[in-house]
């Protein structure tokens, strides 16, 4: 039997962060989720202290990426999860308040697996989550093998 | 100032260089018209002397001639006395005949002079004693008294009278010497004269060509540095304005990045604050259906998931709960309207980033399809629309559309209540420039409120229409980009007239990019 799905969560707005863990929840997601509110911890985290991401291997990760991060663009998260050998196969899912046709191009060139816009209103950006919540809970995720 | 200053000083300096080549010019003249006159002046005088000089030499011949003839007679005479033929008869009286002829002559060629009138008058005395003699001589030859003829000349010696004669001629001689002397010094110094005038004006034209020459080049370095100059400023002026350019388009794309950045910052937190505001919507829900089920207790609650516990409140607890209802509510419109805001200025820069492509448009059926899509709102309003036969522009056709859309839509939207509607869009050409003009007969436009209008958030006039105040101040941006220009003329209660001057034929390269 394969290992729960972790859920990296990089998000440097506390209260958004809350709020997507709160929704997550609500649709009846009991996954671990692991925040981070900036890039740095985020990618130590993600390639471990040597930097080769060998520590995640054999775990799932599904990554929720926001661009605008304090330290780093989540763009350069992003290419260097795409470029690991251990986690390349794990689900990104980018969460941000950029709707910038330019930047979503870029994102699913770079390999990530769903753009969302983070809607202002409250019901749109709730139900989204929880369709999100959702969608974890019906996909695959491949461990990180090799 | 300084430039300008500058100019005038060299306006003026080119006025007097003007003025002084006039005057030049006419000195020049002048130095020519007297160097001629008193050239010919001099030729005349000249000719004068030089005739009075002729003339000396005239009576010097003359007087010459008369003795020869009295020396004629008087070799005829005695010839006549000493071969008594009548060849020296004949001889001698032709020879009388001249001499006659010859004092008249001398007579009057000396007639200007008094000195050799009395001279002449001294010498026709032995003149007419000699010929006398002669005569006598003839007589006594004719009379074959060949000896007394012979005493007549004999006595003649001794009156002297060739002696006289010679004398006279000598005085007569001096005198027109003296003449021919002070003639020819005369006629010298004519001559002299007029060679000097010639030379002295000669060179006075050629100092005045070489001073004329000196300023026309001086004039035309100074043109020449006056060019230099020009040119200069002229490249320097480029320069400027490519320089002043550069760092408006900079300053324009910072404004336009910071724009970015900061509707998208706003944003975040906006999320946040809704988001939570929420989340309390759901806790109040919640509290007071708790505070409910605590008043009501026992009683029949109403399904848990719905928000309105209102009804099942009382007094004080209602009146509390509708307050939290209020204050929640307000919240969230200000939270609405704050995210339009952001929204807007997000596309306005979206737009501002956006490339223009230049395309051919046909701008009657562009507008045509605007008119369409808006036809159930011109119905409601009772409107028509009329357009009027249109140029063909090249231009960018989204932007194009968004223009007169945003126009047609405000003319539509700010109509009098109660009047039917008349919208007209038409347009002539002028100097590469397509002029459109959107005519209304609507509310119109307080003057004042003129520029307002087009700036970001700024409306006019009642607040009875829905909208953020993004619309106009939308319209302008793209009609600058677009390289035209923008005005309206109105007046309050008396329709509104909007005038957008786009270039026939917008090369993008113009512009692109730089926004």
């Amino acid at each position: 039997m394969s290992k729960p799905v972790t859920i990296i969560m990089v998000e440097d707005d506390e209260g958004h962060a809350r709020l997507i863990e709160r929704n997550i929840r609500r649709s009846g997601v009991n996954n671990d989720i692991k925040p981070f509110t900036n890039g740095t911890e985020a990618v130590n985290y993600l390639f471990g202290s040597d930097g080769t991401g060998v520590c995640h291997k054999g775990n799932a990760l599904l990554i929720l990426l926001d661009l605008n991060l304090p330290d780093m663009t989540g763009i350069e998260i992003l290419r260097r999860v795409k470029e690991n050998q251990y986690l390349k196969c794990a689900p990104v899912v980018i969460l941000t308040t950029t709707d910038d046709s330019h930047e979503i191009k870029r994102c699913y060139e770079l390999g990530c697996n769903v753009y969302i816009t983070k809607p202002v209103n409250y019901e749109s950006f709730a139900n989204a989550i929880r369709q999100l919540g959702l969608f974890f809970s019906v996909i695959q995720v491949p461990q990180a093998t090799k | 100032m300084i430039s300008l200053d500058k100019a005038l000083l060299t306006v003026d300096a080119t006025r007097r260089r003007a003025i002084g080549q006039i005057l030049l010019l006419a000195a020049g003249f002048f130095v020519l018209v007297a160097i001629s006159t008193t050239s010919v002046i001099l030729v005349n005088q000249s000719r004068k002397d030089n005739g009075w000089v002729v003339h000396t030499v005239q009576v010097e011949n003359q007087m010459n001639a008369l003795l020869l003839e009295v020396h004629r007679a008087e070799s005829a005479t005695r010839g006549f006395l000493l071969t008594s033929e009548p060849r020296f008869r004949t001889e001698y009286e032709t020879a009388a005949a001249a001499v006659v002829a010859d004092v008249n002559k001398l007579k009057s060629l000396t007639g200007d002079n008094p000195v050799q009138i009395e001279n002449v008058k001294r010498l026709q005395q032995p003149i007419d004693g000699r010929l006398k003699e002669f005569a006598q001589a003839i007589d006594f030859v004719n009379r074959k008294d060949t000896a007394g003829g012979i005493a007549v000349m004999r006595e003649a010696v001794a009156h002297n009278l060739t002696q006289r004669m010679s004398d006279v001629v000598e005085d007569m001689r001096v005198e027109e010497g003296r003449l021919f002397a002070q003639r020819t010094g005369t006629a010298d110094r004519t001559q002299q004269l007029a060679s000097i005038v010639t030379v002295a004006g000669s060179g006075l034209v050629i100092a005045l060509a070489a001073i004329s020459i000196l300023l026309v080049r001086r004039s035309s370095r100074a043109r020449d540095d006056a060019e230099a100059r020009l040119r200069d400023s002229n490249l320097n002026l480029e320069a400027t304005v490519d320089e002043r350019t550069a760092d408006l388009r900079e300053a324009n794309d910072e404004i336009q990045r910071f724009a970015y950045i900061v509707s998208h910052d706003l944003r975040s937190p906006l999320v946040n604050i809704m988001g939570f505001t929420s989340e309390l919507e759901q806790l109040r829900g919640e509290i007071f259906r708790r505070i409910a089920k605590l008043d009501h207790a026992g009683a029949p609650l109403a399904p848990a998931d719905g928000g309105e516990v209102e009804p099942l409140l009382e007094g004080e607890d209602r009146q509390l709960s509708q307050d939290f209802a209020e204050a929640l509510g307000f919240i969230k419109s200000s939270i609405g309207k704050m995210d339009r805001l952001i929204s807007a200025i997000l596309n306005l820069t979206r737009e501002g980033r956006r490339e223009f492509h230049p395309v051919k448009i046909d701008t009657r059926e562009l507008i045509e399809g605007i008119v369409a899509t808006v036809a159930h709102q011109a119905s409601e309003a009772q409107a028509q629309i009329r357009i009027e036969p249109l140029p063909d522009i090249v231009s960018d056709r989204l932007a194009i559309e968004q223009i007169f859309s945003n126009l047609i839509d405000n003319a539509l939207k700010y109509l009098k209540p109660g009047v039917p509607g008349d919208i007209t869009i038409h347009a002539r050409t002028k100097l590469g420039f397509a002029i459109f003009e959107i005519a209304d007969n609507g509310r119109g436009i307080d003057p004042k409120d003129h520029q307002r209008i087009f700036d970001l958030f700024r409306r006019a006039g009642i607040q009875d229409r829905p909208g953020q105040g993004i619309g106009l101040a939308h319209v302008r941006a793209l009609v600058r980009r677009l390289g035209g220009t923008m005005s309206v003329a109105s007046e309050l209660h008396h329709g509104s007239t909007f005038t957008i001057t786009l270039p026939i034929s917008w090369a993008a390269s113009k512009r692109n990019g730089n926004t």
